[in-house]
This record gives C-alpha cells, sequence and structure tokens, in this order.
C-alpha cells in the first residue's frame, strides 16, 4: 500500500538521508565485523516444530496421567481428539503469528487472533461441558480442592509450553513484541489446558472454565508482559 | 623476479575472486545482504551498512533533534542488530526490522532521560529553559526543516519514515505498531500543519 498519487506535497524539497560521521561509521564496522563468525539461528521451520513438539509431548504426558487414573476410554479418546483439533488451530496461530512470509501478518490480524481464539476456546469448553452445577455448589469441598489442583497443574504445562514458544522466538520480533509474547502465552495456555483435559476426569462447566479456561487468558496476560523482555533484540 | 610472479599471481586470483563475487553481492537485496552478514561475511554488513545507515541517520536525527545523540543511538541499534542477528528470521524486510529497534532504542534512552536527576541552579530551583531563537529561514528546505520540528512526535514519525525513509505505509505501520489507516491518518494531518506552517513562510516577506 502506498500513499495517495496525488500527493499535495510531493514536490517539497524534502531533506536527503543523511550519513553519519566516518569516526562513528568506522566504529560501528569495527565493532559488527570484528571476529565474525557464521551464526546458527534456528530456522522457521525448526522453531515451528519445537514448539508443536513441547504442545505434544505436554499432551502425551496428560494422556499417560489419564490412563495411569484410570480415566474411561471415552474420555480419554474425547480428549485426545480434542487436542488433536486444537493442535491444527496452535499451528495456525504460530505460522500467522510468528512465520515472516513477506514480514509477519498484520498486527489487526494477530490482534484479532489473540481476541478470537480464547473466546473460541471457552466456547469450545462450554460445549464439552457435560454437567452443571450453581458456583456456590462448585466453590467449596472437594470440587474447588480439584479445580485447585488442576488448575495448577494446567498453568505449570501451560507455562512450560508458552516459555518454550518465547524461547525459540527469542529476539526475533522488534516490532510488536508484546502482542507476539500474548500469542505465546495463548498458545501455551491452549496446550496445557488441552493437556490437563484429557487427563482430567470432570466434565463441569464452572471447572472447565475456570481450571483449564482462565489459564489461558491468564497466561496471554503474562505472555503480553514477558514479550517485550524476551521478543524484542 | 621469480619471487614477484609468485606473489603477484594469488594477489591476482584474489581479486578476479573479489570482483567475481563482489557485483553479485553489491546487487542483492537487503534481505539477502543481512543473511550472508548472519552466515559471517563482512563484506556483506559493509554493504548492508552503506545502504541502510544514511535512511536509519536520518530517522533518528528527527526523532533525536540531536546528532550527537542520533550517532549513540546509531551504534547501539547496530551493536543491538549485531547481538541479535542470529534471531534475524531469513526472508523477512530487513529495514524495517532494523528501523523497528533503532524505535525501541530511543524510546528505552528517552525513557531512562525521564527518571535522570535534574541539576538544580545554586537557589535550588530548577534553571529556566533556554528557548533557541531561530533565524528565519533563506530556502525552502530550510523551512520544511523548521516546520518538520514543530510537528508533534506521532505526525513526525509517519512523515519521515512515509516520506523521507521511503517506507511504504504498511512497513511503517509495523515500524511505528500501529495500524496502516492510523499511519495515513497521521500523515494526512501532518501533511495538513506543514501546509499551514509553510503557507505562513511564503506570506513572510
Amino acid at each position: 500500500m502506498t500513499l495517495p498519487k496525488s500527493d499535495p506535497l510531493a514536490d517539497l524539497p524534502w531533506p536527503k538521508p543523511e550519513a553519519p560521521r566516518e569516526e562513528v561509521s568506522a566504529a560501528i564496522r569495527s565493532a559488527c565485523t570484528k571476529n565474525l563468525c557464521p551464526m546458527k539461528g534456528m530456522s522457521v521451520g525448526t522453531r515451528l516444530s519445537l514448539c508443536l513438539a513441547l504442545s505434544s509431548f505436554v499432551a502425551v504426558v496428560g494422556y499417560w496421567f489419564g490412563v495411569r487414573h484410570h480415566r474411561s476410554e471415552l474420555g480419554l479418546r474425547t480428549g485426545v481428539y480434542g487436542a488433536l483439533g486444537w493442535a491444527i488451530v496452535q499451528a495456525a496461530v504460530l505460522f500467522v503469528g510468528f512465520t515472516p512470509a513477506r514480514g509477519r501478518a498484520s498486527r489487526s490480524l494477530r490482534l484479532a487472533l489473540a481476541i478470537a481464539v480464547p473466546v473460541l476456546f471457552l466456547g469450545y469448553l462450554t460445549y464439552s461441558a457435560w454437567s452443571y452445577v450453581p458456583f456456590t455448589q462448585f466453590s467449596h469441598g472437594a470440587r474447588a480442592d480439584h479445580a485447585w489442583s488442576c488448575g495448577l497443574v494446567a498453568l505449570t504445562f501451560g507455562a512450560v509450553v508458552s516459555g518454550g514458544v518465547l524461547l525459540a522466538w527469542r529476539g526475533t520480533d522488534p516490532l510488536t513484541p508484546r502482542l507476539s509474547g500474548a500469542l505465546a502465552g495463548l498458545i501455551g495456555g491452549i496446550g496445557g489446558a488441552l493437556a490437563v483435559g484429557i487427563g482430567c476426569p470432570s466434565h463441569e462447566a464452572w471447572h472447565l472454565w475456570i481450571s483449564h479456561g482462565v489459564i489461558v487468558l491468564a497466561l496471554a496476560v503474562m505472555g503480553f508482559g514477558a514479550g517485550r523482555r524476551l521478543l524484542a533484540p | 623476479m621469480t619471487t614477484y610472479s609468485v606473489n603477484f599471481w594469488p594477489a591476482l586470483e584474489v581479486a578476479r575472486l573479489t570482483s567475481e563475487r563482489s557485483p553479485s553481492l553489491a546487487e542483492s537485496t537487503s534481505e539477502r545482504l543481512m543473511e550472508s552478514y548472519v552466515d559471517g561475511e563482512a563484506e556483506a554488513f559493509e554493504l548492508l551498512y552503506r545502504r541502510v545507515s544514511p535512511n536509519l541517520m536520518g530517522y533518528l536525527l528527527r526523532l533525536t533533534r540531536n546528532r550527537e545523540r542520533a550517532e549513540d543511538l546509531l551504534q547501539i541499534t547496530f551493536s543491538k542488530v549485531h547481538r541479535a542477528r542470529s534471531s534475524y528470521l531469513r526472508g523477512a524486510p530487513v529495514l524495517p526490522w532494523i528501523l523497528a529497534i533503532a524505535r525501541r532504542s530511543f524510546l528505552d534512552e528517552r525513557r531512562s532521560a525521564n527518571v535522570r536527576t535534574e541539576d538544580l541552579s545554586p537557589d535550588g530551583s530548577l534553571p529556566e529553559q533556554q528557548h533557541e531563537e531561530r533565524p528565519l529561514p533563506a530556502e525552502v528546505s530550510d523551512a520544511l526543516e523548521i516546520a518538520l520540528d514543530r510537528l508533534p512526535d506521532t505526525y513526525r514519525e509517519a512523515i519521515v519514515l512515509t516520506k523521507i525513509t521511503g517506507l511504504s505505509v504498511a512497513e511503517a505501520a509495523q515500524v511505528l505498531g500501529a495500524t496502516e489507516t492510523a499511519v495515513k491518518l497521521r500523515v494526512h494531518r501532518g501533511y495538513n500543519q506543514l501546509r499551514k506552517e509553510l503557507e505562513q513562510y511564503s506570506r513572510t516577506p
């Protein structure tokens, strides 16, 4: 996209770019070419694969946990199918949000993803809930204890994936590091929530929203905060 | 004679190889030069620096309005580029990437300057700020420089990136972290303000 052709100030004598002083240039050249060695940074494909592998790893841990605690076969299968479906969404968010085809996707598209994906995920959790108890019953006793433990495990899994995504793409985004950080948190949060979803026997709506869903939002916020420090060069 | 020829021919061979390689590198895109620099080619950095530094310096000069600060920031920016070269994503546009690093460095520097302690005058009060009186410009280009200086930061940055640095609106939007519509709006409003300033200049006898 360029400025309109009928640029009213096009004929003005706009300042020409200015070169820095020669001694400044010499200092920069010397600093940047001294002992220059090839840097083997990870390729985009490797970074993408690493992030997806990490997400798959926590899903496998969740599956192992479910099998160990004798979760029903139907529950396990539902969790795995859900995880596979959302893995496609995670891959799409990673691809659109982090890879530079001709520069990254526009900021507005990535912002739309950062808003739409958690909303869709909460919708998915609502859809997959089989039972509903009032919040007053949910917030006491064994249900609350289970929600806490489930939430902590989901947060840990999510933090592992988000941390991996942030480290894999470390220093790659000087333009919108906070937004990329939020997307990394989002990917990790979904990974963690799905991994816990495979192993967790509860299909109660409040449990899914709070223990599995809110983690996604929390990690997106944390990613937003960490993005500036980790993703900007 | 023999010694001379032994030393001379390898030198010619080096010159031939360099002349064979240089045109291809010199004609490369900035992205290709950056990739070669990441691969450890100093010559690629030289070419990239020659291509990018005037635009970067012009941008930093108009951000800081001070040559020494601009040159300091230029050095900081290139040292960050050097350190972060392994994280450069091959194929990504280089100029917006480097400009964004420069802009971040400028904002960081300004933020730290905001918390810097002020020197008080002997009676304990803050010293009066000195307002620089500028003479009336003799040329349109000088008037334009002054008018650009008077623009609000957001308008000036958008105009400098699109008119002086030569970025597209989309690339400028990436550097500024704004939408393309916002950049167009800033350029448009900046133009209006520039026009008013320049009309005042043309009316001055």
